[in-house]
């Protein structure tokens, strides 16, 4: 197989970036991907920024429109500006995720495919969080029991969120 | 307990390592991108702080104060990551006792948790350093966010600041081309494949990273359990493979095998290029008992250091030294793990 770029030599090096279930393949040879910064000499355990500009221009180079009307976005905590966040891929500080919140969860959900945080809970709050993500899940439990028309669950899913509520003013 | 490459693991013929790395910030410092120097070493005073109340003992490297080598070893032990070698300003790792655990400071993140393991230990990787971000968590004051969860400096890092990524040597699947075919599929599933073919030739090891991409909306239990299927599927896979290929080409790959046997514990001097293609066919011989006087924790001790920054260490000088520096180190591991 022939390099992608220069077609001239034999690709050595085949690169897979997969986002979001689609897959892109890249066959270079040695000298291309040492021009692209692809190839470090070493076994790169690290490195997870990896093409992550391009894919970040892909997403929202699309809508010319819309990009002008976010590129006077600015963070106030740490003075990130659209322009700066689309060329290096990187947000400034936690602000952030709040000033550009758009369009973080248009490119979380295609990226991630999610837009919401489902793992461990760690910060002062955890414990607010914690009750908080159960009295939401105990309520959808609550409407899937009703839609089953399964009343004694139902009642028993009622009492307990009833109770954590009691309990949550507490904590809150 | 010791460093990754001198300890054994389960499945370890085939998986080199574990590595689960965890990324956390503090709430309200920039991040390292958009910081200061000073705010860079109050991070380091805060996570010094904070660890030294644990039991487990910490040991701080300030980058700016080693030499190049010094951490271009780090590099090639997979303690820090090649981001840290470039701009060394405010930035630290805090390696375990037992050197299981790495924290590097103010790399991409202002935290970066990383425990590395020989062979495929993702849940006893995941248990150490969940407990070591517990203790920390309660000390510091993380920058999480509600509904993203833990915030990073990259969006495709945010939620569980988890990465779970598996080194394997497949040469196996890379003998019969069937690699590509099988990356292709399970890139489908959220899994990241990158090639180890670094040194720009193709017998370069045989040696791959494969990670989960995504970080946000699952459970931090169930992004490992999906990338460990995964690769329990490709290690199955590479297994059947290996025996077909005992089956119908049992005497010409014992050959390969042998010969490149017999450079490495014989030869007077060795490339790193050369060396990578010998590596990865004693590697597989010794996996699949061909060779029985050498262990994989042989090899993998060979493929670290024997890497430039550690024979540059030795004090060889020249390319011509380096090489025949390279080679007495070999033949030392090798006769060493014979007696």
């Amino acid at each position: 197989m022939l390099c992608s770029i220069c077609n001239k030599n034999k690709a050595t090096i085949h690169y897979k970036t997969v986002t979001n279930g689609v897959a892109k393949e890249m066959h270079l040879c040695s000298e291309c991907a040492g021009e692209m910064g692809i190839g470090d000499k070493h076994i790169d355990l690290f490195g997870d920024a990896f093409n992550f500009n391009s894919i970040l221009n892909q997403l929202f180079s699309t809508d010319d429109k819309k990009l002008s009307s976010i590129n006077g976005l600015k963070c106030s905590g740490c003075g990130m500006d659209f322009n700066m966040f689309n060329s290096t891929g990187l947000l400034g500080c936690d602000k952030c995720y709040d000033v550009f919140a758009e369009q973080i969860e248009t490119m979380l959900q295609k990226t991630q495919g999610a837009t919401s945080h489902n793992g461990k809970i760690s910060g002062a709050d955890r414990e607010k969080i914690k009750k908080r993500n159960e009295i939401r899940e105990l309520k959808s439990s609550l409407q899937k029991a009703i839609y089953e028309e399964k009343y004694e669950d139902a009642a028993v899913l009622r009492d307990r969120i009833k109770d954590m509520e009691k309990g949550g003013e507490d904590i809150v | 307990m010791s460093k990754w490459y001198s300890d054994s693991g389960f499945q370890d013929d085939i998986v080199l390592s574990t590595r689960i790395r965890l990324a956390r910030n503090i709430k309200g410092i920039p991040f390292p991108n958009r910081m200061g120097a000073e705010d860079g070493k109050k991070v380091i005073d805060l996570v010094s702080d904070a660890l030294s109340e644990l039991n487990y003992k910490f040991n701080l490297i300030r980058l700016s104060d080693i030499s190049e080598i010094e951490r271009q070893k780090l590099f090639e032990q997979h303690v820090i990551s090649s981001q840290m070698l470039k701009n060394t300003a405010d930035k630290a790792v805090f390696v375990s006792e037992d050197d299981a655990v790495s924290i590097l400071i103010n790399e991409e993140d202002h935290i970066r948790l990383q425990c590395i393991y020989a062979g495929a230990e993702s849940q006893k990787a995941y248990e150490l350093i969940s407990k070591v971000d517990d203790f920390l968590s309660e000390r510091l004051q993380y920058a999480f966010h509600e509904k993203y969860g833990h915030l990073t400096a990259c969006p495709t890092n945010v939620g569980t600041g988890m990465r779970v990524s598996f080194m394997l040597h497949l040469p196996a699947l890379c003998m019969t081309r069937l690699a590509d075919n099988l990356f292709a599929t399970v890139g489908k599933l959220g899994v990241t494949v990158r090639g180890m073919y670094g040194e720009g030739t193709k017998s370069s090891g045989n040696i791959f990273q494969i990670s989960n991409q995504v970080t946000l909306g699952k459970t931090e239990a169930e992004l490992s359990t999906n990338i460990t299927d995964i690769v329990n599927q490709i290690i199955a896979k590479e297994r059947e493979l290996r025996r077909r290929i005992i089956q119908e080409k049992g005497v010409s790959v014992e050959d390969k095998i042998m010969r490149s046997y017999g450079i490495m514990r014989y030869a007077k001097k060795i490339s790193t290029e050369e060396l990578a293609g010998h590596l990865s066919n004693v590697r597989f011989g010794v996996s699949l008992g061909i060779i029985k006087d050498i262990t994989i924790k042989s090899i993998n001790e060979i493929t670290v250091v024997t890497r430039p920054a550690h024979i540059a260490e030795t004090g060889a000088s020249t390319a011509f030294e380096r090489d025949v520096k390279r080679a007495e180190i070999i033949s030392s591991i090798i006769e060493k793990k014979e007696e």
